[in-house]
C-alpha cells in the first residue's frame, strides 16, 4: 500500500480508531497487526524477509542477554575470566548476526551488480560460465529495517539497555508500519517505550500528525511528482537536449528528491503521531546548510547518526585506525597527518552511503564526492581561516552566510548528477555539457514546456517551493509555525484548513493523466 | 482553537469537501449514468461509456426511434440513415465498443421490453466466438445497473464518488471542444454511431501512399486465435434468446456478420469458422460480409476489425438490393441452415481482385488562362500551346471526362471510357470562353471550368474597385458553354479567393479559416458562400448540379473540406503532381482530388510523359 493510494489514509484511520478503543495494553498489539498487514498489502510474501530479520536479530540479542548475566552471575574471582568470555561469545553473535543479515542484504541488492562485475572473469577461468544471477525481487523497505535491528543489536552488545524479551514487540520495533517503507531508521531506546506505551486519545496528537502528513503530502504530490515528470523526461535522455536543459533536469531532480524523501517521511511521522508516537526527525531544513558536513547534519539525519555511531565511531576508535593515526602523525608533516585516520574514516563512511544507494559506480562516485570536498574542507580549513581573516571578511555577514549556503546547495547540485544520470560517464559528460554545449536557447524556445510540463506545472512548482522555502526559512529562524497559526483569528485557522485540502486535490489528487510515481526511496 | 476544535473543523472541511466532489460528480456526469443532467453531453458522455450513456439516452430518447442496431464498435459502420431508408424507419446505433454478445442481448432484451421495436439489427462478429462476458474496467465498461441486475446504491456510488479528474475533464473537454470531432466526443449522439466526418474525408490515394498513413496493413502480422468452445455456446444461447424474444415481441430480426481484413480473419482455423458459422445458422439465418475480395482491400478498413462506412453502404445495399450502389459480386451472402454449408465452401474459394477492376488512376489538368500572352512559367498558356496539348491528347486517344462521370464511377461502378482525363481550368477568366471552348470543341474534349461567384462577368474593373482585371466570362457566355455539353461550371467559391493587394479589409484568399477566428462565425461564413455559388452558377448557367469545387490556391483543411460536404460539395479538386485514384465504393476518394499544375511552359511531350504515367 502506497502513502499516496487513497487506502493508506483510510487504513491509517482505521487502525487509530481501533487504537484506541482496544484495552490499552492491546495496543501495542493492535500496531503490530497493523503494521504487518500493511507490509503484506505493500510487499506480499516478502513479509518472511522482516521476519528472518527480526527473529535472528531477536534471538541474537536474547544471546548476548544472556551472556550479561552469565557475566553478572559469575563469582567475583572469576570475573575477569568471565568478561573475557562474555565477551568473545558476544561478539561472536553479533558479528553472526550481522553477517545473516547484511550478507542477505547484500545477495538481494548487490549480487546482480557483483555478478556483472565477476561475470568477465568467470567466462575466462571457467571458459564461459555464467554467473547465476537473483530474480529476487528486492522486499519493501529491507535497508531500513535491517538497519534499525543492527543499531539494535549492536546497542544490546555494548550493554546500552538490555535485550527486549517479547518477540512480538521485537517484531513491532521492526516493522512499525509508518516507518517501514522509507524510515526514519529509529533507535530501539527511542521507540520502544513509545510503542508499547499505554495511551488515552489525546486531540493534540491528532492534530499534529494529520497537519505534519498533509505537509509530507503537498511535497509530494504538490511538487515532487510533478517535477518528476520533467526529470523522467530529460534524465532518462540526457542527449537529446544541451547542458542547461539537462542542468534543469538536475535541479528539479534535486527538488523531487527533497519533496519525495522529506514529504514521505512526513507522512511516516505523522502517521505515527496519531498514535501518540513521535518518530526521530530526519530532515532539518537541508537547503539552509552552510556546509556539506552541515547538509549531511540536515539530510537523512538519522542514516546519519546510525552511520556515525556504528560506523565512524567505530572505525575511528579500532587499534587500526590508532596505529594508522600514530603512523600518520609521525611521518606524515601537516595537516593531513593529524586528520588522516578521520578522513579515511570519512571517506569509508560516505562509500557506505553512497552504495547504500544503489548497487552502481555512480553511487560510489557520489560517495568519494561527499567524502572528498569534506576531507578537502578540513584540509583547507586553516588557510581559508586565514585567507578570511586577511580580508577582513565577517562570519557572521548575510552575504557571507548566504555564500556559504550557495555553495554547499551547488555542490549537493552536481552530486545529484551523479545519482541520477544513467551513467557515471554520462554524469561527468553533462557537467562538460553545461560548460561546452549549455544551448540557452532551449530554455527559452519551448523545449522546456515540450518535457510534459504546462505552464500552470512549472508555476505550481516555484509556488510550491517558495511556500515550502518561506515556512522552512521561519522554522530556521527558530520560528514555530503551528503556534503562529494557533494565534491567529478562527477564519484564519479554518483556511489553514481548507485551503491545503483543496490544494491538495486539485494540483495533488487530481493531477493531470499521469498516476502518482511511487516514493523514490522505497527500494533503497 | 483548541485542538478538540481543529479535528472537528478539519473532519468538517472534509466531509463539505466530499459534498463538493460528490455534487461536482453528480453535476458533470462524465459517464451519463444520471438522466437529471445540468451539463448534458452526450457525445462525451457515450465516449467514455456508450453503454452507460447511451442506455440513459435510449431511456429519454426512445420515443423518437423504432428500430436500433445492437453489436460492438465495427457495427457503428452500418449507417442509420441508409437503414431508415431502406425499412422508412427510425433507426438508432446503440453500439457500444468491446461488446460481447451477452452485453448485446441486454441492450436488446432492455430495448423489446421497454421500447418500441420495429427492427433489430444484431452484429455478430468473429470475435464472438473468442469472448463471452468478459469483465472491463467498473467506470467506462460497466453495464447500467438496470440491465445487470446490480445493485443501484453500488453501482450509482461508483461514479458519484469517482475520481473528479473525470468531471474536471469533462468541464475542461466542453471548454476545448470544436465543431468537428475531438478525441473526447467521439460519438453522434443523435444516431448513435462513430462521428466519422473526420476519418471519412481523409484523402485516400493508392496504395503506396494509403499505406504510408495506415502502416499497420503494409506489415501485418500474423497470429494463431483459438475458438472458446464456452464463448461460442454463451454467443449462440444470448441470440437464440433475443431471436426467441424478437418473434415474442414481433420484432424483425437482422442479424450481419460484420466484414474483417482478410490477415485477420487468417488468424483463426477454417474448421473452427465453419464450425462456428454452422451452429450460428442453426440458431438464425444471417448475412455474411466477414470475408470477401474486400476482406483484401485495406483502403476498405480503419483497421483489422473496424471497416469504412463505404462498405457498411455496400453491406446495406446487397442486403435491401439496392443497384444504385456498386458492390463486389462476393461481397454478401445470405446464410441459412440450408445453404450454410455450400456458403461455408465458397468462403474457400475467396480471392482478392485486380486492383484495375476497382480503381481507376485518372489525370487531371489544371489550366488558369488560355491567351497571348502565356508561355512564360506562369498559369497563363498560348492558344496555340493549348490547342497543342489538347490535339496530342485526343490524338493519344484520351476522352476527357466530367465529374459526373467520376461520381458514376465511384458510387456505382460505372464503367469509364478507355484512357479517361480530366481538363479542368481555374478562376473562369473569359479567355476560356474566346480562345479555350473553340479548341474543346474542335477537339470534343469537355472540360470543368471552376468560376468565382463575385468576378463572374467582370471584364475591366475587379468587383467595385477602379484595378483593373484580368477579364472573365459572363453567365451568358458560361450558359453557352454548358449548354453545349462540353463544360461544366463548377465553384471556386463565391468570394473566398480574393485577390489580397485590391481588398480595402483583410482579404479572404482561400477557404481556411483564419488564425484566431471564431469557428461559428467561419462556418456561417463558408456555408453562406456555398449557398451563393451555388444559386449564382444554378441560375446564371442552368446546369442542375453544383456539387464541385476546386480550392482556391488548393488549400483546404478538415475543417473546411467538412462543412464543403455538409453543403453538398462532394467532390473537390486540389493540386497534386499525381494521377487521381478513385475507388468504386468509395465516395470519399473523390475528395481533394489531386491536379497537375498545366503552366505556359509545359510541352506536349512532357505533358503526355505525365499523363501517361497514370494507369488507367
Amino acid at each position: 500500500m502506497s502513502f499516496t493510494s487513497l487506502s493508506f489514509p483510510i487504513f491509517a484511520a482505521a487502525a487509530v480508531a481501533v487504537y484506541y478503543l482496544v484495552p490499552k495494553r492491546m495496543q501495542w498489539g493492535v500496531l503490530l497487526i497493523a503494521s504487518l498487514a500493511f507490509y503484506c498489502t505493500g510487499g506480499g510474501l516478502s513479509v518472511g524477509y522482516v521476519l528472518y530479520t527480526a527473529a535472528t536479530v531477536y534471538a541474537a540479542a536474547r544471546f548476548l542477554g544472556r551472556f550479561q548475566a552469565e557475566k553478572a552471575a559469575s563469582p567475583a574471582e572469576r570475573k575477569k575470566e568471565a568478561a573475557a568470555v562474555c565477551r568473545r561469545r558476544s561478539r561472536l553473535v553479533c558479528l553472526a548476526v550481522i553477517l545473516l543479515n547484511f550478507g542477505l542484504l547484500y545477495f538481494l541488492k548487490y549480487w546482480n551488480f557483483t555478478a556483472g562485475l565477476i561475470q568477465p572473469l568467470a567466462e575466462r577461468v571457467f571458459h564461459g560460465a555464467r554467473v547465476p544471477l537473483s530474480r529476487l525481487l528486492l522486499p519493501l523497505g529491507v535497508s531500513f529495517f535491517m538497519f534499525q535491528s543492527a543499531g539494535y543489536v549492536i546497542d544490546v552488545y555494548r550493554g546500552k539497555y538490555p535485550p527486549e524479551k517479547s518477540f512480538g514487540k521485537f517484531l513491532l520495533f521492526v516493522s512499525f508500519f509508518p516507518q517501514m517503507v522509507q524510515g526514519p531508521i529509529s533507535r530501539y531506546n527511542d521507540l520502544a517505550s513509545q510503542l508499547f506505551a499505554h495511551r488515552d486519545l489525546d486531540h493534540t496528537d491528532l492534530k499534529y500528525g494529520i497537519q505534519l502528513a498533509m505537509w509530507g503530502y503537498f511535497k509530494k504530490l504538490v511538487i515532487a511528482d510533478r517535477a518528476a515528470v520533467l526529470v523522467s523526461a530529460v534524465l532518462d535522455d540526457p542527449w537529446s537536449y544541451g547542458g542547461m536543459v539537462q542542468a534543469a533536469g538536475v535541479l528539479f531532480y534535486c527538488i523531487q528528491l527533497y519533496g519525495d524523501f522529506s514529504g514521505g517521511i512526513d507522512i511516516a511521522r505523522g502517521a505515527a503521531r496519531l498514535f501518540g508516537i513521535e518518530l526521530a526527525e530526519n530532515f532539518r531544513r537541508p537547503i539552509f546548510a552552510a556546509s556539506l558536513t552541515d547538509f549531511w547534519r540536515r539530510w537523512h539525519i538519522t542514516l546519519g547518526t546510525w552511520m556515525r555511531d556504528y560506523l565512524f565511531y567505530p572505525l575511528s576508535l579500532s587499534k587500526p585506525f590508532g596505529r594508522l593515526g600514530r603512523f600518520a602523525r609521525r611521518h606524515i608533516s601537516g595537516k593531513l597527518g593529524r586528520i588522516l585516520p578521520t578522513s579515511l574514516a570519512t571517506f569509508i563512511v560516505y562509500f557506505v552511503i553512497g552504495i547504500w544507494h544503489g548497487a552502481n559506480f555512480r553511487y560510489v562516485a557520489f560517495g568519494f564526492w561527499n567524502g572528498g570536498w569534506i576531507t578537502l574542507s578540513l584540509l583547507l580549513e586553516e588557510p581559508l581561516t586565514r585567507a578570511r581573516t586577511a580580508l577582513h571578511i565577517n562570519d557572521g555577514a548575510l552575504w557571507y552566510r548566504l555564500f556559504r549556503v550557495l555553495r554547499t546547495n551547488l555542490i549537493v547540485f552536481l552530486g545529484r548528477y551523479m545519482t541520477r544520470a544513467p551513467r557515471l560517464l554520462t554524469a561527468v559528460w553533462m557537467m562538460k555539457q553545461a560548460l561546452v554545449h549549455p544551448r540557452f536557447a532551449e530554455l527559452a524556445d519551448g523545449t522546456l514546456m515540450a518535457l510534459g510540463l504546462g505552464g500552470l506545472d512549472f508555476a505550481v512548482i516555484a509556488l510550491g517551493m517558495a511556500v515550502v522555502l518561506a515556512a522552512e526559512r521561519y522554522q530556521e529562524k527558530g520560528g514555530c509555525v503551528r503556534a503562529a497559526l494557533e494565534k491567529k483569528s478562527f477564519a484564519v485557522q479554518w483556511l489553514a484548513i481548507a485551503a491545503p485540502l483543496v490544494v491538495l486535490l486539485c494540483l495533488g489528487v487530481m493531477r493531470g493523466d499521469y498516476i502518482s510515481s511511487d516514493f523514490i526511496y522505497k527500494q533503497f | 482553537m483548541s485542538s478538540k476544535k481543529w479535528l472537528v473543523t478539519f473532519f468538517a472541511t472534509l466531509v463539505l469537501i466530499g459534498i463538493g466532489v460528490l455534487c461536482f460528480n453528480f453535476l458533470m456526469d462524465p459517464f451519463g449514468v444520471f438522466s437529471a443532467r445540468a451539463l448534458e453531453w452526450p457525445s462525451y458522455e457515450m465516449t467514455m461509456n456508450p453503454r452507460t450513456a447511451k442506455f440513459t439516452y435510449i431511456e429519454k430518447h426512445h420515443g423518437e426511434y423504432d428500430s436500433y442496431i445492437v453489436g460492438c464498435s465495427s457495427a457503428s459502420s452500418y449507417p442509420t440513415q441508409a437503414l431508415n431508408r431502406y425499412l422508412d424507419a427510425s433507426f438508432y446505433n446503440m453500439f457500444t465498443y468491446g461488446a460481447d454478445m451477452l452485453d448485446v442481448e441486454q441492450f436488446c432484451s432492455w430495448l423489446l421490453e421497454n421500447a418500441e421495436v420495429r427492427n433489430l439489427v444484431v452484429s455478430v462478429y468473429i470475435d464472438n466466438a473468442l469472448r463471452y462476458d468478459t469483465l472491463s474496467d467498473p467506470l467506462s465498461y460497466a453495464m447500467p445497473a438496470e440491465l445487470t441486475g446490480e445493485s443501484p446504491l453500488a453501482f450509482y456510488s461508483k461514479y458519484l464518488f469517482m475520481d473528479p479528474r473525470y468531471s474536471k475533464n469533462k468541464l475542461l473537454a466542453m471548454m476545448r471542444d470544436t465543431y468537428l470531432v475531438d478525441g473526447f466526443d467521439v460519438f453522434n449522439a443523435l444516431t448513435g454511431s462513430y462521428d466519422k466526418r473526420v476519418r471519412d474525408a481523409e484523402p485516400i490515394g493508392d496504395m503506396d501512399s494509403y499505406l504510408v498513413g495506415y502502416p499497420y496493413f503494409a506489415d501485418y502480422p500474423h497470429e494463431d486465435y483459438t475458438m472458446s468452445e464456452e464463448a461460442i455456446a454463451g454467443t449462440l444461447e444470448s441470440l437464440t434468446r433475443i431471436r426467441d424474444l424478437c418473434r415474442e415481441k414481433g420484432a424483425r430480426l437482422l442479424v450481419v456478420c460484420n466484414p474483417v481484413y482478410a490477415g485477420y480473419w487468417d488468424y483463426f482455423d477454417t474448421d473452427e469458422i465453419e464450425d462456428f458459422y454452422s451452429r450460428l445458422a442453426e440458431v438464425t439465418p444471417y448475412w455474411d460480409f466477414s470475408y470477401s475480395s474486400v476482406s483484401f482491400e485495406p483502403r476498405y478498413f480503419y483497421d483489422e476489425t473496424h471497416f469504412r462506412n463505404c462498405v457498411g453502404d455496400m453491406a446495406l445495399a446487397r442486403i435491401f438490393g439496392d443497384e444504385s450502389i456498386y458492390i463486389p459480386d462476393d461481397f454478401g451472402a445470405y446464410v441459412t441452415a440450408e445453404n450454410v454449408r455450400e456458403h461455408l465452401d465458397s468462403l474457400t474459394k475467396v480471392r482478392p481482385r485486380d486492383e484495375k477492376e476497382y480503381t481507376a488512376h485518372i489525370p487531371v489538368l489544371m489550366y488558369h488562362s488560355v491567351n497571348a500572352s502565356g508561355g512564360g512559367d506562369s498559369t497563363v498558356i498560348t492558344p496555340e500551346r493549348f490547342e497543342a496539348h489538347m490535339a496530342a491528347l485526343s490524338q493519344a486517344g484520351y476522352t476527357a471526362v466530367l465529374p459526373d462521370e467520376l461520381e458514376a464511377y465511384v458510387e456505382a461502378g460505372t464503367p469509364l471510357p478507355e484512357k479517361p482525363i480530366v481538363i479542368t481550368f481555374d478562376d473562369g477568366y473569359l479567355d476560356n470562353y474566346t480562345n479555350a471552348f473553340p479548341i474543346l470543341r474542335k477537339y470534343d474534349l469537355r472540360a470543368v471550368i471552376f468560376a468565382i461567384g463575385a468576378t463572374v462577368g467582370q471584364t475591366e474593373h475587379y468587383k467595385d474597385t477602379e484595378f483593373e482585371i484580368t477579364p472573365h466570362f459572363s453567365y451568358e457566355q458560361a450558359r453557352e458553354m454548358v449548354e453545349s455539353g462540353l463544360v461544366s461550371v463548377q465553384s471556386h467559391t463565391y468570394d473566398m479567393h480574393q485577390w489580397a493587394p485590391y481588398e480595402s479589409g483583410r482579404a479572404r484568399e482561400n477557404i481556411l479559416r483564419w488564425e484566431g477566428e471564431d469557428e461559428d462565425s467561419y462556418i456561417s461564413l463558408l456555408t453562406a458562400d456555398c449557398a451563393a455559388i451555388r444559386k449564382a452558377l444554378v441560375e446564371g448557367t442552368g446546369q442542375k448540379r453544383v456539387n464541385v469545387m476546386a480550392f482556391p490556391s488548393g488549400m483546404y483543411d478538415v475543417l473546411s473540406q467538412e462543412v464543403l460536404q455538409e453543403n453538398g460539395f462532394d467532390v473537390t479538386f486540389g493540386y497534386g503532381h499525381a494521377s487521381a485514384v478513385l475507388i468504386k465504393g468509395m465516395p470519399q476518394s473523390l475528395l481533394s482530388v489531386n491536379r497537375y499544375a498545366v503552366s505556359g511552359t509545359v510541352s506536349v511531350e512532357t505533358l503526355l510523359e505525365w499523363v501517361s504515367g497514370a494507369r488507367g
